[in-house]
C-alpha cells in the first residue's frame, strides 16, 4: 500500500473565478440587453460612438463568451481538476497570474471595443497586443494544468480532463491561426489572409470557438458536475470515450457551414455540411449520456434546482446540436442565413447550455467551498423558472422573426417582382419580435440577479475554506500488463493524449484549409478588380471601426431573390484585396456589396447623419461624429506599406504619394456634396468623405457603369 | 468557376479520401477497443469524480426558509 500523503486543494482561486463569472455575467448580459433595446429603439444608442450598436455588439459577444463563460470554465476546471487528480494546482503563482491576466484582458477588451479598436473577425475582434496577451495567459493556464496533471496522485485521467486538454490545445491552434496579422501600429493590424481565404480561416476559427470554448470544456464540466450533483456515476463511460474522440475529430471540419452559398469553393462548403450532419451522432451521444445519468433519479430533479439547471442545460445542448446540423443543410441555410434564426440558435446554446450549466455548477460549488448550504432553494427555483421563461421569450420570437424576414426577402409577386422591394419593410415587420426578445433577455437577466443575490447571501453565511485539506495515496508506479486496453494506456499519459488530440484536430484543420491556401494563386483574378485607393482604405477602416458588419453583409448569394434586390452575385475574385474580409453574418440592414453607385454621395451623407431622413422608420443608429470629426490619415503610409508586404500590388513608393492621392479624392467628393447643397466647412477633411468613398466603391469593380454616367 | 480552382490547385482528391479513411479508421478503432474494455475498469473510471463523495449532499429544504 502506497503511503498516504496529505495536501490541500486551493479553493481561493476557484472563488476568484466564480466571482468574476458572476460579475462579467452581469456585464455581458446587460450589454446584450442594451443591444436588444437598440434594435427596437435607436435612441438607446445614446448618440455617442462608444455606445452605438456596432461597438456594443462585439462587447456583448466577447463579454458573454470570454468573460462570463471563460471565467465559468476556469471556475469549474480549477475545482474539478484538483479533485480528479488528487493534487493541488501545480503553482499558486501561475493560478494568480492566470486569474489577474485574464481579467486584465477582459478589461482591455471592455476599453478597446467601445473605442472601435477591432480586427473585425467575429469573436476574435481584439487587436494584436491583446491577442499576444491572450496567448501568454493561455500558455500560463496550460502550464498550470499540465503541471498539475504531471504531479497527480490518480493514475487515470477521467474523461472530463480529456475534454479540458482538447480545449486547451485546440484553442491554442485556433487563436494562432486566426490572428496571423501584421501590425500597422499599436492598435491596428491587417490579417495575413485576404478575402475568401480570410473568410475560411475566420469561420474555421469562429465555429471552433463555439466547439472548443463553449462546448468541449462545458462537456468536461458536465461529466464532472452532473455525476456529482446526482451523486451517481455517468451513465456510460464507454459512450463518453466514443463521444470524446468522435466529437473532437468531427467538430473541427464543420466551420465552412457558416459560408454556404458564398464565394467559398463548393467542395469546402460540402465538406462543412457533411461533417456538420455527422456531428449529430457524438453530440447526441453526449447529451443522452448526461440525461441518462439521471436514470432512476428523476424524482430528485423535481426538488433539486441544481439538477433542474443541469437537465435544461443538457437538453438545450441537445436542441442546439440538432438544430446546428439542420442549419448546415444548404436548402435550410438558404432560408436561415443572415436572419435572426441564427441569433435564436446561438442563444439556445449560450443561455441554455452555457448559462444554465454555469448556474448549476455555481449553486453546487459555492456552498461547498464556503462550508455552508445554499441560502435559499426557493430563490434558486425562482431563478430557474424566470431564466427558463426568459429563454423561451428570447428564442421563440427570434425564430419567428428569422422565418418571417427570410420569407419576405424571397417573396415575388405573380409578375416576377420582389413583393417587398424595400428592405426596410422586412425590418419593421419583425420589430414586435425584437421587443419580445428584449423582454426575454430582461427576464433572463432578472433571474440571473436573483441568483447573484442568493449566492451573495450564501457566501456571507459561510466562510471560505481557502485550502481544503485532503489526503490520498502517493501515485504508485503503474506496471502495464499484457493486453491492456489501449485507452487505459493513453489515459495515463497526458502528454500523449495532448499530442493525439492535437493530431486529430490538425488533420481536420489542415485538410480543410490547405487547399484554400494552395488556391492563393488560383482564385480567379478579375482584371478590373484593383486595390483600394488610400481614401477608400481609410473609409473601409472606419466601416470596421464602427462595426458596420454587425448588421450589413457584403455577400450577394446566387439566388434570384438576392440578385434582383442587390445586383450581380459576389465572386471570390472580387475580395482578393479585402483584409479583413467583411462578408458579415447577419442582415439587420441590407447587403452592401453592390452599394457603390446606387445613391448619390449626398444621400450617404444625409443617411449617416440621420438615417430616418432617408429611410423613415429605419432602426439604424445615426453617426453624427463622422460628419464632425476630421479624418486621421496619419497612418496611411504605414497602411499602404503593410498591405504591400502582404501582397496588395501598390506600386513601390506609393506610400509617399498616398496622402496627396487621398486629399485629391476627398476634394472631389466634397465638391460633389457641395453641388448637392451640403454645407459645411472643410468637408473634404471629414471622416464621412472617406466612408462615402468606400461605400461608393463597393462592388463596382465588376459592375457596368450606368448608361447615364457614360 | 469552382472547377477552375480545383484544377488550378492540382490533384486534391486524395485529401477528401484521406479524410474519409482517417475518420472511418479512427471511429472503428475507438468503437472496437472501447467495447473490449473490462466492465470493472469502466466502472472504476466512471466513479473517479465520486471518490471524494462528500457528506454535504443537497437537501431539499434549506435553512433560510425553515
Amino acid at each position: 500500500m502506497a503511503q498516504i500523503e496529505k495536501f490541500s486543494y486551493d479553493n481561493a482561486i476557484v472563488r476568484n473565478f466564480a466571482y468574476a463569472t458572476l460579475i462579467f455575467g452581469a456585464v455581458g448580459m446587460l450589454a446584450g440587453l442594451l443591444a436588444a433595446l437598440q434594435l427596437v429603439y435607436p435612441v438607446f444608442n445614446f448618440g455617442t460612438p462608444e455606445t452605438t450598436f456596432g461597438r456594443i455588439r462585439p462587447l456583448h459577444t466577447n463579454a458573454a463568451i470570454f468573460a462570463f463563460v471563460g471565467n465559468g470554465i476556469f471556475t469549474g476546471v480549477y475545482y474539478s481538476l484538483q479533485r480528479l487528480l488528487k493534487a493541488p494546482m501545480y503553482s499558486k503563482t501561475l493560478s494568480n497570474i492566470h486569474f489577474w491576466g485574464w481579467q486584465a484582458i477582459i478589461l482591455a477588451a471592455a476599453i478597446t471595443l467601445p473605442l472601435g479598436i477591432t480586427s473585425a473577425h467575429e469573436y476574435a475582434e481584439l487587436e494584436w497586443p491583446i491577442d499576444l496577451a491572450i496567448a501568454a495567459i493561455w500558455v500560463v493556464f496550460g502550464i498550470n494544468m499540465f503541471g498539475t496533471i504531471l504531479k497527480r496522485r490518480e493514475e487515470h485521467l477521467y474523461v472530463a480532463i480529456w475534454f479540458y486538454i482538447a480545449t486547451w490545445i485546440t484553442v491554442t491552434v485556433l487563436h494562432i491561426g486566426n490572428n496571423l496579422e501584421l501590425p500597422v501600429n499599436m492598435w491596428k493590424s491587417y490579417p495575413v489572409f485576404a478575402g475568401v481565404q480570410d473568410a475560411l480561416v475566420q469561420w474555421w476559427y469562429g465555429h471552433n470557438a463555439v466547439a472548443f470554448f463553449l462546448t468541449t470544456p462545458y462537456l468536461g464540466l458536465m461529466y464532472y458536475y452532473l455525476p456529482k450533483a446526482a451523486n451517481r456515476p455517468v451513465y456510460s463511460y464507454k459512450l463518453s470515450i466514443i463521444h470524446f474522440w468522435a466529437l473532437i475529430f468531427i467538430y473541427i471540419w464543420a466551420g465552412p457551414h457558416h459560408l454556404l452559398y458564398t464565394s467559398l469553393p463548393d467542395w469546402a462548403q460540402s465538406l462543412g455540411t457533411v461533417f456538420s450532419i455527422m456531428l449529430i451522432a457524438p453530440s447526441w451521444g453526449g447529451m443522452l449520456n448526461g440525461l441518462l445519468t439521471l436514470r432512476g433519479a428523476w424524482d430528485r430533479v423535481r426538488n433539486d434546482p441544481i439538477l433542474k439547471f443541469m437537465v435544461v442545460a443538457v437538453t438545450a445542448y441537445g436542441m442546439a446540436t440538432f438544430e446546428g446540423p439542420m442549419l448546415s443543410i444548404k436548402s435550410v441555410n438558404a432560408i436561415s442565413h443572415f436572419t435572426d434564426w441564427t441569433i435564436g440558435h446561438v442563444h439556445v446554446g449560450t443561455l441554455g447550455w452555457n448559462g444554465f450549466l454555469t448556474f448549476g455548477v455555481l449553486y453546487w460549488l459555492l456552498p461547498r467551498i464556503f462550508q455552508t448550504k445554499l441560502y435559499s432553494v426557493k430563490l434558486a427555483n425562482a431563478h430557474f423558472w424566470i431564466g427558463t421563461l426568459g429563454m423561451l421569450f428570447y428564442v421563440i420570437p427570434l425564430y419567428w422573426a428569422g422565418w418571417t424576414q427570410s420569407l419576405m426577402w424571397k417573396q415575388f409577386t405573380p409578375d416576377g417582382f420582389l413583393q417587398y422591394g424595400n428592405f426596410l419593410e422586412t425590418v419593421t415587420q419583425i420589430l414586435p419580435m425584437y421587443m419580445l426578445r428584449a423582454v426575454g433577455g430582461a427576464l433572463y437577466l432578472g433571474g440571473f440577479f436573483v441568483g447573484v443575490y442568493n449566492l451573495i447571501k450564501t457566501v456571507r453565511s459561510g466562510e471560505l475554506q481557502k485550502y481544503e485539506p485532503a489526503e490520498a495515496p502517493a501515485r504508485a508506479k503503474y506496471v502495464a500488463h499484457k493486453g491492456e486496453h489501449w485507452h487505459r494506456w493513453i489515459e495515463r499519459r497526458p502528454v500523449q493524449l495532448l499530442i493525439g488530440s492535437a493530431i486529430v484536430i490538425l488533420i481536420g484543420g489542415l485538410v480543410e484549409i490547405f487547399p484554400m491556401l494552395m488556391v492563393d494563386e488560383n482564385v480567379p483574378k478579375i482584371a478590373s478588380v484593383k486595390p483600394y485607393t488610400p481614401l477608400e482604405l481609410e473609409g473601409r477602416d472606419l466601416y470596421i471601426r464602427e462595426g458596420c458588419l454587425g448588421c450589413h453583409s457584403q455577400m450577394v448569394r446566387p439566388f434570384r431573390s438576392e440578385t434582383e434586390r442587390y445586383g450581380e452575385y459576389s465572386k471570390s475574385g472580387e475580395f482578393i484585396y479585402d483584409r479583413p474580409f467583411l462578408w458579415g453574418s447577419k442582415r439587420t440592414g441590407p447587403d452592401l456589396h453592390r452599394l457603390g453607385g446606387k445613391y448619390p454621395d449626398s444621400w450617404h451623407y444625409n443617411h449617416m447623419l440621420d438615417p430616418e431622413s432617408m429611410s423613415p422608420n429605419s432602426i439604424m443608429p445615426p453617426y453624427p461624429w463622422m460628419i464632425e470629426d476630421n479624418l486621421d490619415y496619419s497612418q496611411i503610409a504605414n497602411k499602404i506599406s503593410v498591405l504591400r508586404k502582404l501582397g496588395t500590388p501598390y506600386p513601390e513608393g506609393f506610400e509617399e504619394e498616398a496622402a496627396a492621392d487621398l486629399e485629391r479624392q476627398a476634394a472631389k467628393i466634397a465638391e460633389s456634396l457641395r453641388n448637392d447643397g451640403i454645407e459645411g466647412e472643410e468637408l473634404e477633411k471629414k471622416e464621412i468623405v472617406a466612408l462615402i468613398a468606400y461605400l461608393q466603391r463597393l462592388g463596382t469593380d465588376i459592375k457596368p457603369i450606368p448608361q447615364a454616367e457614360k | 468557376m469552382y472547377k477552375y480552382i480545383l484544377e488550378g490547385a492540382g490533384d486534391i482528391n486524395w485529401m477528401a479520401i484521406f479524410a474519409l479513411v482517417t475518420f472511418f479508421l479512427l471511429f472503428v478503432i475507438v468503437l472496437i477497443t472501447t467495447y473490449r474494455t473490462q466492465p470493472s475498469t469502466l466502472n472504476r473510471l466512471a466513479n473517479l469524480p465520486l471518490d471524494d463523495r462528500d457528506p454535504l449532499t443537497f437537501e431539499t429544504a434549506d435553512r433560510h426558509e425553515k
